[in-house]
């Protein structure tokens, strides 16, 4: 009889014995600790291009790309968007009219000139055009501007390029090296236009960097942001589609002598919110918007982003 | 039928700033209640006077209506009441201008869409321009100097997406709002306040019951044209701008409505086949007055006001002569087709 359940126990416990657990072995503390260590890494991740990188590193990543290339930022966008760009951010400035004729400034206006502020803006493209309009259309000697960007080697650029300019070492122009995601040297309501052209795309955490824009505003003060859209018509998109992944790679291997930060541009292009999500997070961060909030320049292949900081009224 | 007067008048109280009405997007806030919130700042003088007195006295007030005034109208205790014994009724009419929707034709029971969806900082901007036409013209110094007056800065007029555009649009729509309150006040054909425009024509009331529809529409043109008198010298902006290709459209709709508009309140309400024809000739010749009237050094517009009386003579030969040709085609192709049946043709 005893053999009998004696031999009944070996048998169930050698057929168990051939079932794997589907599982690793895991105690209760151990699995506390799995689940510790496996939460940031999964949080915490955005991406960067098409590949997903932790927060703490697009940044440097980012920073890499931009310090390769800002050489030849210049002849770069020239090539690779076929001198298109220029016409965008001239049709951005004088769209934005900086700058307000003297004729027409109250004379106890205790501010004179806008407080203008462009954010990734490097290497000063927007920044002189702003200025150059505001002083030869506007006739507007006040109007500043203080271009911020993260990036030392792009900042570097703009400040050789702006010995050209008659703005070099006047107080109408600043140079910032800041996150534009947390710029506590910049108080709140002192910004007349904030402006960034070509840059919230590589920003980190997009939302920060618009709440971020909303506190340094004065009320009434307007943001304005030009960045590669969506385009809308599926033919011109196949073109466009092409000449991204195929021409511009290629072109930056050939010209800059480096592909892979011109493939994270094109990346980067790609994964960037459409027209109607990015006027979404501009209204999340409180801002009004007016009419139908974009403009799409070349068939949404860029397109300009407005948004009014709304005054409280009593 | 008896229940549509009060219907109007409910209508009329409603739509009583037919053009200012705010947008109705989410973001926007209160849709009626808004543009009297944000205009009663910079006009409390003159609305409050126009509440609190008889309508002689906001006769008074719009006949001299200069250009900072703007329509601001309360519904009255009358148009209250009116509206709550015609609960059963008017309750599908404030439906649907809670939720008005792209309506394709034209109806007299229902509000009108709102002409133009501004939001209540935009119409702010706006009205603390008109004030500097006159001085600035239709330019974009009059925008921001509205806007400054607003509270608002310089870069705030990136508000107005169309520009100078939005600035002539807001004139229109807010004179022909202006235009619809003179006359719902009594103040164009005198004492007929209340009555809706549809029901003018047949009571024997007020002294605007003698006239005839075109003489009313005549009457209405020239009330329309004096209200730009004082932005007579700076007109030229404005038709430049409504000439641009883009702005064609818009254009021609806000003229479109304003004829409409004159039409409707002169009690033209027939619905026949020449509904188009009488619009657009009323819209020509508000159209060509406007042109006549940049060119007029007459303190009282004179000359502009013959010059709508010859256009009226012209449009009046030449509907006599279309219908006479009309009656004449109509003879003979009649003739034909009988003369042809007494002949044994299938026609």
């Amino acid at each position: 009889m005893s053999a009998r359940s004696a031999w009944r126990a070996l048998h169930y416990s050698a057929k168990r014995r051939v079932v794997q657990p589907t599982s690793p072995y895991r105690c209760f503390s151990c699995t506390r600790q799995a689940f510790d260590q496996a939460k940031p890494d999964q949080q915490r991740m955005t991406h960067f291009g098409f590949t997903n990188v932790p927060e703490s590193e697009k940044e440097s990543r980012v920073g890499a790309v931009f310090s390769s290339v800002a050489s030849s930022y210049d002849n770069m966008n020239d090539l690779m968007s076929l001198g298109i760009h220029r016409l965008w951010k001239d049709h951005f400035v004088r769209s934005l009219n900086p700058g307000t004729p003297v004729a027409n400034r109250p004379a106890d206006a205790k501010d004179q000139g806008w407080n203008i502020l462009d954010i990734a803006g490097g290497t000063g493209d927007i920044a002189f055009r702003m200025l150059d309009h505001a002083t030869n259309i506007n006739h507007d000697m006040q109007t500043r501007v203080t271009i911020s960007d993260i990036n030392a080697e792009m900042l570097a650029e703009g400040r050789k390029r702006s010995t050209a300019t008659p703005y070099y070492n006047t107080s109408r122009l600043s140079f910032v090296q800041a996150n534009a995601q947390d710029m506590p040297h910049i108080p709140s309501d002192s910004v007349d236009l904030y402006t960034v052209v070509f840059g919230i795309r590589n920003f980190t955490d997009k939302q920060a960097a618009l709440n971020e824009a909303f506190r340094v505003l004065k009320p009434g003060g307007v943001f304005a942001c030009m960045e590669f859209s969506k385009v809308e018509n599926p033919v011109f998109d196949a073109v466009y589609k092409r000449w991204n992944f195929g021409a511009i790679p290629l072109i930056g291997q050939i010209v800059a002598g480096d592909r892979d930060s011109y493939q994270y541009l094109v990346e980067s292009i790609e994964r960037f919110p459409s027209q109607e999500e990015f006027r979404g997070m501009i209204q999340k961060a409180g801002f009004e918007i007016p009419g139908k909030g974009y403009e799409n320049l070349t068939g949404g292949i860029a397109a300009i982003h407005k948004g009014i900081k709304p005054i409280s009224r009593v | 039928m008896a229940s549509l007067p009060r219907l109007h008048r409910a209508r009329t109280s409603l739509s009583a700033i037919p053009s200012l009405r705010t947008s109705h997007q989410p973001g926007a806030v209160a849709p009626y209640h808004a543009p009297a919130n944000s205009l009663s700042t910079s006009l409390s003088t003159s609305t409050s006077t126009a509440r609190s007195s008889p309508i002689s006295s906001s006769c008074l007030i719009s006949n001299s209506a200069t250009i900072s005034q703007a329509q601001t109208r309360t519904p009255t205790p009358l148009c209250i009441r009116a509206r709550a014994r015609s609960h059963l009724h008017a309750q599908p009419q404030i439906q649907s201008a809670l939720h008005p929707s792209i309506r394709t034709y034209h109806s007299s029971l229902h509000p009108r869409p709102p002409t133009h969806e501004y939001t209540n900082s935009q119409v702010a901007i706006l009205s603390a321009s008109l004030a500097h036409i006159p001085t600035e013209g239709f330019t974009r110094a009059a925008l921001t100097a509205g806007a400054r007056d607003a509270g608002f800065l310089d870069v705030s007029v990136q508000l107005l997406p169309r520009g100078e555009f939005d600035l002539v649009l807001f004139w229109l729509a807010s004179r022909r709002g202006l235009l619809r309150a003179k006359v719902e006040d009594g103040c164009v054909f005198g004492e007929t306040a209340g009555t809706p425009a549809g029901d003018r024509t047949g009571t024997g009331k007020g002294k605007g019951s003698g006239l005839s529809v075109d003489e009313k529409v005549r009457i209405l043109i020239m009330e329309r044209l004096r209200m730009n008198k004082d932005v007579k010298g700076v007109w030229q902006d404005a038709l430049a701008q409504m000439s641009l290709l883009g702005n064609i459209p818009l254009a021609f709709s806000e003229l479109h409505a304003l004829s409409n508009d004159i039409l409707n309140l002169a009690g033209d309400t027939a619905v026949d086949s020449t509904w188009y024809a009488r619009r657009m000739a009323i819209g020509a010749i508000y159209a060509s007055a406007e042109m006549a009237m940049t060119r007029d050094p007459t303190p009282d517009m004179v000359e502009t006001e013959a010059f709508v009386k010859r256009r009226f003579e012209d449009k009046q030969a030449l509907k006599d002569k279309v219908e006479g040709v009309g009656s004449w085609v109509g003879f003979w192709g009649n003739t034909v087709v009988g003369v042809g049946r007494s002949w044994g043709l299938k026609i």
